[in-house]
């Protein structure tokens, strides 16, 4: 069998090498750069992360949408009041919740807990229990049950439809704003790793026309170059890693202790996603770079 | 009918039949015809109408007034330029059709020396040869022997071991000459190869140059000097400014 595949791979490899081991403070400088630029966004990412995990826990609370029932609703206007429900569009479950059931979860509440406590009776009203898939469907559910004669005509939900749609703007919108940090972020870093290989291929422009001269493959020619940038990309994005364990340590602790409304709550399990998120992310912005850079003729 | 290469009535260059791997009798080896060929930069044509054969194993010079277009001549012959008009065929490769992902494939049945000797000062000599050889000869045998018979033929093997800042001008033009050769090319090109030598390293390096000639390749010389030119060129060639013909 011939080896000079291997040995090819490994000249290659070695070259590649030795062209990033010359100008190593070059290639230094860039991965701070790109380590500095990868690591507020980083941060951003995992505050915007924590916040939407966040606002999506009072959403899942928020999505359990409660339709009351009247007292004086008959069992067969309940019935036909579940099956409308169930018919909604994006309404995945509905379950009847008793008056003793509400009375009962109202005791375990702390809010709600001397209201039970004061109250002859029970003032707590039966309801369908509803699950959307997004407190959008409220507005549907709302339109549907409007006039049933089984529904309180005061108080029909437990919340209206501009308190859902505001949830989902607000979370949308963080969304949106993560996403364009991380572009912004990886566009700088693409623009810092592309002035480093303008450099490389400036200061060895002697040894890149000589590879040309002799007849070496440009795919070949560029082998250094997509090392250089993935190195370059691996350890900005390392440096952005660390920062971000510093961050979740000893920052947003912090956050949570000064503003506690904000419960960030605990970002280990964001560490991992974002750690590769990051890589990958740096990764297939950066070596574009290194396919895209002129090469002398 | 010039034939690029293949048999005799193949197309030129015909797609997947361009191959790397040639017999050393191939029609055109060694071999350059150019016929009415015209070459320039931008909007300025250089050469004119030239018209050259050389046979396999020649010696040519070219000589000629600066700015006449001998470098832009060498640059035709190495696939940095192409034709504009006329038909350049070059060691069997018809420029003309020559595809951009073929030309490093071309390049490497030619050798090149220039005028500044253009070698990594952080190599080794050996490294220096080496290297190209490793990187644009993938399957190539042995690189080691080769790189090492290259500097032998140029005189320098007990110099394999030295960076080039430590080497005269003459060595150092010597071993851009073993770079050039350690493929075994079939045509070596060299554009003022001894421009910036002294009388004696002018003498080495025509002898590495000679030493090539003599195992059989051709060589195109661009050079200004009217005593290597009458001492080893086997037939030399005039270009006349701004219109080029061979004479």
């Amino acid at each position: 069998m011939s080896l000079w595949p291997l040995r090819y791979i490994g000249t290659l490899g070695a070259y590649s090498w030795r062209w990033q081991r010359r100008r190593m403070s070059s290639w230094l400088a860039t991965a701070v750069v790109l380590g500095v630029v990868l690591s507020v966004a980083a941060a951003v990412q995992l505050v915007v992360w924590l916040g939407e995990r966040s606002l999506a826990g009072q959403l899942q609370s928020a999505s359990e949408m409660q339709v009351f029932v009247t007292d004086a609703a008959t069992a067969d206007q309940q019935a036909a009041l579940q099956a409308k429900l169930t018919n909604v569009s994006g309404v995945s479950r509905v379950t009847f919740r008793s008056k003793a059931q509400a009375a009962a979860r109202a005791a375990r509440d702390p809010q709600l807990a001397p209201l039970a406590g004061a109250s002859e009776g029970n003032p707590f009203p039966a309801s369908f229990v509803l699950e959307m898939r997004d407190p959008g469907v409220a507005q549907r559910v709302l339109h549907t049950v409007s006039g049933d004669p089984s529904v309180d005509p005061k108080i029909p939900a437990s919340y209206t439809a501009a308190q859902a749609h505001q949830l989902s703007s607000a979370l949308g919108a963080m969304r949106v704003i993560a996403v364009v940090l991380d572009v912004v972020a990886l566009g700088v870093g693409a623009v810092v790793a592309l002035a480093l290989l303008r450099g490389e291929v400036r200061a060895r422009k002697e040894e890149l026309r000589i590879l040309t001269l002799v007849g070496v493959p440009r795919p070949i020619i560029r082998v250094p170059l997509v090392v250089q940038v993935l190195s370059v990309a691996v350890a900005g994005s390392g440096l952005a890693v660390l920062s971000l364990l510093y961050i979740g340590q000893h920052v947003v602790p912090a956050i949570d202790q000064s503003l506690p409304f904000l419960r960030l709550g605990d970002p280990r399990d964001a560490f991992g996603t974002l750690a590769v998120g990051t890589v990958a992310a740096s990764c297939a912005a950066l070596v574009p770079c290194a396919l895209l850079v002129r090469l002398p003729r | 009918m010039i034939v690029a290469s293949g048999a005799p009535g193949d197309p030129p260059n015909g797609g997947s039949a361009w191959q790397y791997e040639r017999a050393d009798d191939e029609v055109g080896r060694g071999k350059i015809e150019l016929s009415d060929v015209s070459v320039g930069y931008g909007d300025e044509t250089v050469l004119e109408d030239l018209s050259l054969q050389v046979e396999r194993g020649d010696f040519l010079c070219v000589e000629g007034p600066s700015g006449a277009g001998k470098t832009t001549l060498l640059r035709l012959l190495y696939g940095s330029l192409l034709p504009r008009a006329g038909v350049a065929v070059v060691d069997g490769v018809d420029l003309g059709s020559l595809r951009p992902r073929h030309v490093s494939r071309f390049r490497r049945r030619l050798g090149c020396v220039f005028q500044s000797d253009e070698l990594l000062p952080h190599l080794t000599a050996r490294q220096n040869v080496l290297l190209p050889l490793q990187l644009a000869q993938m399957a190539i045998d042995e690189p080691d022997e080769r790189a090492d018979q290259a500097l032998e033929m140029v005189g320098l093997a007990d110099k394999a071991g030295t960076v080039p800042p430590e080497l005269s001008g003459g060595q150092q033009q010597r071993v851009a000459i073993a770079r050039a050769i350690a493929h075994e090319p079939s045509i070596l090109l060299a554009d003022e190869p001894t421009g910036n030598l002294d009388a004696v390293s002018t003498a080495d390096v025509m002898h590495a140059f000679q030493a090539f000639h003599q195992e059989g390749g051709t060589v195109i010389m661009a050079t200004h000097d009217e005593s290597l030119r009458d001492t080893y060129a086997r037939r030399v060639i005039r270009i006349a400014p701004r219109r080029g013909r061979a004479a």
